[in-house]
């Protein structure tokens, strides 16, 4: 049994679950105690010693099924067991699988040696090649990153793998493009060609190309994806043509502009309550990594309240007169935050996601400031205040506090907060940053960004563009990532709860 | 404490708590290998209830600490009682006077008195705190630490030394272990991540609403004056509410307390305006309430007034409304 237990659990780490030794010793621990009499109990048993997060409970279901996928045991239990070589074939696991003791139940105590082959035959199934990403035992994976993809064309040098990742890499890419079309902030015509907020843009994808070249590749697989790639830039004009068409009718069917602002703003607003939920959450957990543990409790001071037992514990020394007060107040790690939050065109399709984020920081936050800019900077903290969450965003792209209609300058912006706000910040200051650091072509103004570093504790940075499409364009990211403290990728909630978790894991 | 899974459930269900399978497992297994029980789940399943549930039918005292932002050792785990200690000083100078009497320099003196310092550090003069309680009760008890989550991370760090050995260091002291160690359920509503180190030392359990039938069961078990037919539609409606994507999904309680304020208004069956009068026990956002009524086709003529000035939703303020409820009220 042990051998089998503590294959699962291997099965289970290389899924991402953290099981710690300890908790094996529970699951074994356990298992003595309720027998191994009924399925169902095995697995509650399993899952209650093993399994301490709620999102991976789903993960172990599937593994355990899997793992214990188990006719009946109708046969003699020491047959060995046959299976075919599943090297090359990523076909369903053979239901034929058969382990002594779980199908039997209360197993005779013979079977130990024949479990160790048992458990050797099933770590087939799970070994390495086939618990690679991508596979059926996975089934996830659908986030394909260029990075990754090139790693696995270098590594994987079968034909059909490299089809199926471009395809998967096209498919993607297509889900991107409709998101935008749908999103009528994201695109206006006479800005088109500069403007595209694609991840790929056709340059990229020749650069790709370029880099690919450098990289050892066969030259067969650089020529299969030089097709693809040159589909996809051909596909590009046309595609944009569409977006361009779709603008144009979305702005005859509406035409009168603050009509169209309110559609997109619908759109932008339109927060499911479970995604409010788990946004409020991610920032919780945010705002804790910034605040440092967030603590109400008391500290022995200077000032303060003079705390009994304390000075009571402390002058016994004394003779309990009180020579010496122990003075408490509450002291609260709390520094603030300065939000500086990129409204521009390339952003606006996240811009929804954002300003919840911004609304929800500011709620959340005693002491944010919170600045919008493109290529001016305008502090809205006191309209979010104020207002609902739908009438502040509708203020902020109504042109009314800044122009945002032209193209984002982050140095220009970053000079004037330096200028005009830099008083605000000090050494409690963190100073966050959402942003895509596309200065298009403008001069970066990394000094300043330098300097307002230097006056706040720390820099964070958050943008939705992946680390790979950093040197790609006109984007000054890597001059900023050098100044600040971190740079975070989030264009989704389920990003920033990834990053929220990480930060309160490297804390921990 | 308990034979067999078997008898957990059916022990628990004397106690009128419904519990399924894998509940008694865990339980079973926690009384079994002593280990803490994590119950995690939404506001309103039954957390807080099992540990009520099992100490009834165990037989055991229940010692609850209910944690808060700022929860510290001092009102988690014991306390000097220190006015009592200066008291003590005072009435015993003249013993003391005694004690050192035939010492012959102050050497000696301070040596004697070195000897009898545990005195005024003894066990005497320490106000136990609910763990200290669980750790020195003469019989295991059921130790509640309910709402983890609520409490500081430092918290957290502080009871793992309890969780895992069920012992506790108290540095003027020494080590103090307990010799019955507790059942330990702590209950947490997710509102933050607790540490790996805690999970590690707990078995974890995770509470969800209930299927129809058990559903079924509690009701009839809670709220017995209603009537068959009108619990099996009040029942099918909250399930059916559940899978629509509300800010707070109506859970156990709420089923309880709709089932009680429909027995006051002896209404016989689930009419539409029934349902828009009672909106108000089951929905606890405006935003709720509207989605939940046209879901219902009942309809939305005015905007029913929950007391909140804008809908924002963006305040927790399912807390708040956990205190309003009626304290008799089952957070079943």
């Amino acid at each position: 049994m042990d051998a089998v237990i503590n294959d699962f659990v291997q099965v289970l780490r290389s899924h991402q679950l953290r099981v710690s030794p300890a908790e094996s010793i529970d699951a074994l621990l356990a298992l003595k105690q309720v027998g191994l009499g009924e399925r169902g109990m095995v697995r509650d048993t399993l899952r209650a010693t093993l399994i301490k997060n709620q999102e991976d409970t789903e993960t172990f279901d599937r593994l355990f099924d899997l793992y214990f996928s188990l006719r009946p045991h109708t046969e003699k239990p020491a047959v060995k067991l046959k299976l075919p070589d599943h090297d090359h074939d990523h076909g369903p696991p053979p239901d034929r699988l058969e382990l002594g003791e779980d199908a039997e139940g209360e197993a005779p105590e013979e079977g130990h040696s024949h479990d160790e082959g048992e458990s050797a035959d099933m770590r087939r199934f799970f070994d390495k090649e086939q618990m690679r990403p991508s596979q059926n035992i996975h089934g996830e994976n659908e986030k394909m990153r260029l990075s990754m993809f090139s790693q696995e064309l270098i590594l994987n040098r079968k034909p059909g793998a490299m089809e199926s990742a471009l395809q998967r890499l096209t498919y993607h890419m297509k889900l991107r493009r409709s998101r935008n079309m749908f999103n009528p902030g994201g695109l206006v015509p006479d800005t088109g060609g500069e403007e595209i907020p694609l991840d790929v843009s056709a340059v990229d994808l020749e650069e790709l190309v370029d880099h690919l070249h450098d990289m050892e590749v066969d030259e067969a697989l650089i020529e299969q994806l030089e097709a693809q790639a040159e589909n996809i830039i051909k596909g590009l004009p046309e595609l944009i043509k569409q977006m361009q068409e779709r603008e144009k009718k979305l702005e005859k069917s509406a035409k009168d502009d603050s009509e169209m602002r309110h559609r997109s703003l619908r759109k932008i607003l339109d927060f499911s309550a479970t995604e409010q939920r788990e946004m409020e959450a991610a920032i919780r957990r945010i705002a804790r990594r910034i605040y440092g543990a967030k603590t109400r409790r008391l500290r022995q001071d200077r000032i303060g309240r003079i705390s009994v037992p304390h000075t009571l514990r402390h002058n016994i020394r004394y003779e309990g007169v009180p020579f010496d007060p122990v003075l408490r107040r509450k002291r609260e790690g709390r520094p603030r935050v300065a939000l500086l939050c990129d409204v521009s065109l390339s952003t606006r399709n996240l811009a929804r996601f954002w300003l919840h984020m911004v609304y929800q920081m500011q709620s959340l936050f005693s002491k944010v400031r919170t600045f919008v800019f493109v290529a001016e900077m305008a502090e809205v903290t006191q309209l979010f205040e104020e207002h609902t969450m739908n009438r502040a965003v509708d203020e902020i792209f109504s042109g009314r506090v800044l122009d945002a209609d032209v193209n984002s300058d982050f140095g220009k912006a970053a000079e004037q907060f330096r200028n005009e706000h830099l008083s605000t910040v000090n050494h409690r200051t963190t100073v966050v940053i959402l942003g895509d650091g596309r200065n298009n072509g403008k001069y970066p103004n990394a000094e300043a960004l330098e300097e307002i570093a230097q006056h706040a504790r720390q820099v964070i940075w958050i943008t939705p563009e992946p680390k790979w499409g950093w040197n790609l364009g006109s984007c000054d990211m890597p001059l900023y990532e050098q100044i600040c403290n971190r740079v975070e990728v989030v264009r989704t909630v389920d990003q920033l709860a990834g990053v929220a978790e990480e930060l309160v894991k490297i804390r921990a | 404490m308990f034979e067999s899974i078997e008898d957990v459930r059916e022990r628990l269900g004397n106690q009128s708590y419904v519990s399924d399978k894998r509940l008694a497992t865990v339980v079973f297994l926690a009384t079994r290998l002593n280990k803490p029980v994590l119950v995690e789940g939404p506001a309103g399943v039954g957390k807080t209830e099992l540990a009520k549930s099992l100490a009834g039918a165990a037989g055991s005292e229940l010692i609850r600490l209910q944690c808060y932002e700022g929860l510290d050792e001092a009102k988690a785990l014991y306390e000097w009682e220190y006015g009592k200690q200066m008291l003590y000083t005072q009435v015993l100078r003249e013993k003391i006077g005694e004690v050192l009497q035939p010492t012959k320099d102050l050497r000696e003196a301070v040596e004697t008195l070195r000897g009898q310092e545990d005195v005024f550090f003894s066990e005497n003069f320490l106000v136990e705190r609910p763990i200290l309680q669980a750790i020195q009760a003469d019989e295991s008890a059921v130790l509640l630490i309910d709402e983890i989550d609520r409490a500081d991370e430092e918290f957290e760090a502080f009871l793992l030394e309890f969780l895992s050995d069920y012992q506790v260091s108290i540095p003027e002291i020494g080590t103090v272990k307990a010799e019955h160690p507790p059942v330990v359920i702590l209950t947490s509503n997710r509102t933050r991540e607790l540490s790996e180190a805690l999970k590690r030392r707990c078995l974890h359990l995770q509470l969800g609403y209930p299927n129809k039938e058990v559903e079924l069961e509690i009701v009839r078990l809670k709220a017995p004056q209603i009537s068959e037919e009108l619990s099996e539609e009040l029942v099918r409606t909250i399930q059916e509410l559940r899978t629509l994507d509300l800010r707070k999904a109506p859970s156990i309680g709420e089923t309880l307390d709709w089932a009680q304020s429909l027995v006051v208004l002896s209404a016989p069956r689930l009419s539409k305006e029934l349902i828009e009068e009672t909106i108000s026990v089951i929905a606890k956002y405006d935003r709720d309430a509207e989605k939940i009524l046209t879901h219902l086709g009942v309809g939305v003529p005015e905007r029913k007034d929950l007391g909140q000035k804008e809908p924002t939703g963006e305040r927790p303020e399912e807390a708040l409304y956990e205190h309003r409820r009626r304290p008799g009220a089952h957070t079943h």
